[in-house]
């Protein structure tokens, strides 16, 4: 499976695995093993936005106006956020497309990390409206321990994968001396790295999100930082999307008919998938008290955000299969649910009218029947 | 009108409502959504017997025996079990 970008083997992409099998070659869509991954690359473009479209000048003000712990509260959320999609916007490309065997879900997979990119984007537009020292926000990002140790379970997995698929296309399978370190390297153990990596991104994205959201749109109800809200929903809107789109990989490779091996890696991984869960969910847990260490906000306290982090989580690993960690059943906070719908997102009266509108779309058919209910 | 009978005994009928997850939320039900739309899969359940008919073809990962009740009419009486 020697990654090369036009593979020269002419091979029945619909007879490949997802994941390596040979590298794509054509990128067509013509026949698809898996057309889900077409149907979401479709919804993720008809969501298209651009962050400058929304107008965040108002929240300038309300910043200004919020208590110190409460300022507190939303920077450190947008810091943390932007660690999230900095990770996003560029390791699903560098840690899976190598590793794509059908053309649809490499499509996918970049359309995917392409909308990171816009929510990466968005946060420098909110930062430069609400300060007039953005490098000040963003400079801190890096030296946030809150934030740091959470970037090592973020990213180690894709390192992980990364890494062994180098030893691999260089040296291939078995036992290799590398600066003077022995390390092993087989197939069977890189598709237990990707399965482990498509788990933790189906975590980061399914639960490290919804902390931030949760007070986004809180401080949204009492009709402050507005214009964040609205770029926090789109956000939210893809971030839905994008978890599905993990889900369906993972749902597919448990299965085990598009990969055996990866069907028994999925089993085999049953332990550690609860463990990425629920480490994942402690953090968050533990970020909701760094968050409101000096205050709460109104309609918001560490407990109430624990006990989401916990229903949510609950939520996110029964979709994927696997029995819920906590005794939470109930949301805490179900007026976020209002927040999350996706057809409230767009009220463009085009939009409105179909939720999958696409940009750009014109249908130039015109035939004379439409004007059989014409009367003069 | 078709009866939706859950696993917890509470017993409604579809009053022609624009989908089963209006239908259950007028009747006061615990259910779970998000966006609505058929994609984020928030609303997923479990068919016990019966058949529904969806209004469009949800784009969320639904397993052998469950279903979305965001974009889902009931086609006969059903059963059903919240999570």
């Amino acid at each position: 499976m020697a990654y090369t970008t036009f593979n020269r083997t002419i091979n029945d992409q619909m007879k490949e695995p997802m994941f390596f099998g040979n590298p794509v070659n054509v990128s067509r869509y013509d026949q698809q093993k898996y057309p889900i991954f077409e149907k979401l690359i479709e919804k993720q473009l008809s969501f298209f936005w651009r962050p400058e479209e929304i107008d965040v000048s108002k929240d300038r003000i309300d910043y200004q106006n919020l208590p110190e712990h409460e300022k507190h509260i939303f920077i450190s959320n947008l810091k943390y956020q932007t660690l999230l999609d900095s990770v996003q916007g560029r390791s699903p490309n560098v840690a899976l497309l190598p590793l794509v065997s059908i053309p649809e879900l490499e499509t996918w997979i970049e359309t995917w990390a392409f909308s990171e990119t816009i929510h990466s984007r968005s946060y420098t537009h909110i930062v430069r409206n609400i300060s007039s020292e953005p490098h000040k926000v963003f400079d801190d990002i890096m030296l946030n321990e809150n934030i740091m140790e959470r970037a090592d379970d973020v990213t180690r997995y894709y390192d992980d994968l990364i890494d062994a698929c180098n030893l691999y296309n260089l040296c291939g399978a078995g036992s290799h001396n590398v600066n003077g370190e022995s390390k092993g390297v087989s197939l069977r153990d890189l598709k237990k790295k990707l399965y482990l990596c498509l788990l933790s991104v189906n975590v980061l994205e399914a639960i490290r999100f919804y902390v931030s959201f949760a007070c986004s749109f809180a401080f949204a109800e009492r009709e402050l930082m507005e214009g964040n809200a609205k770029i926090i929903r789109l956000i939210a809107r893809d971030e839905a999307l994008h978890l599905t789109g993990t889900q369906h990989i993972l749902n597919i490779l448990a299965a085990g008919e598009d990969d055996p091996e990866m069907g028994e890696i999925a089993k085999e991984c049953q332990q550690d998938a609860i463990a990425i869960f629920q480490k994942a969910a402690e953090q968050e847990k533990a970020w909701a008290a760094y968050l409101f260490k000096d205050g709460s906000m109104i309609g918001l306290n560490k407990d109430i955000l624990c006990q989401y982090v916990e229903y949510i989580t609950n939520i996110r690993m029964q979709a994927i299969g696997l029995k819920s960690i906590y005794p939470t059943t109930q949301n805490p906070i179900p007026w976020i649910n209002a927040w999350l719908v996706s057809d409230n997102v767009q009220v463009a009266p085009q939009e409105a009218e179909i939720s999958s509108y696409l940009v750009g779309q014109i249908d130039n058919q015109v035939d004379t029947s439409e004007f059989d209910d014409f009367d003069l | 009108m078709p009866k939706v009978r859950l696993t917890s005994g509470v017993e409604l009928e579809f009053d022609s409502q624009a989908s089963l997850l209006d239908a259950l939320e007028q009747a006061k039900q615990p259910v779970h959504y998000q966006c609505r739309e058929g994609f984020c899969g928030a609303c997923r359940c479990k068919l016990v017997s019966g058949s529904i008919q969806y209004l469009y073809e949800p784009l969320a990962f639904v397993r052998q025996g469950e279903f979305l009740l965001c974009c889902s009419v009931p086609d006969s009486d059903i059963d059903i079990e919240l999570p």
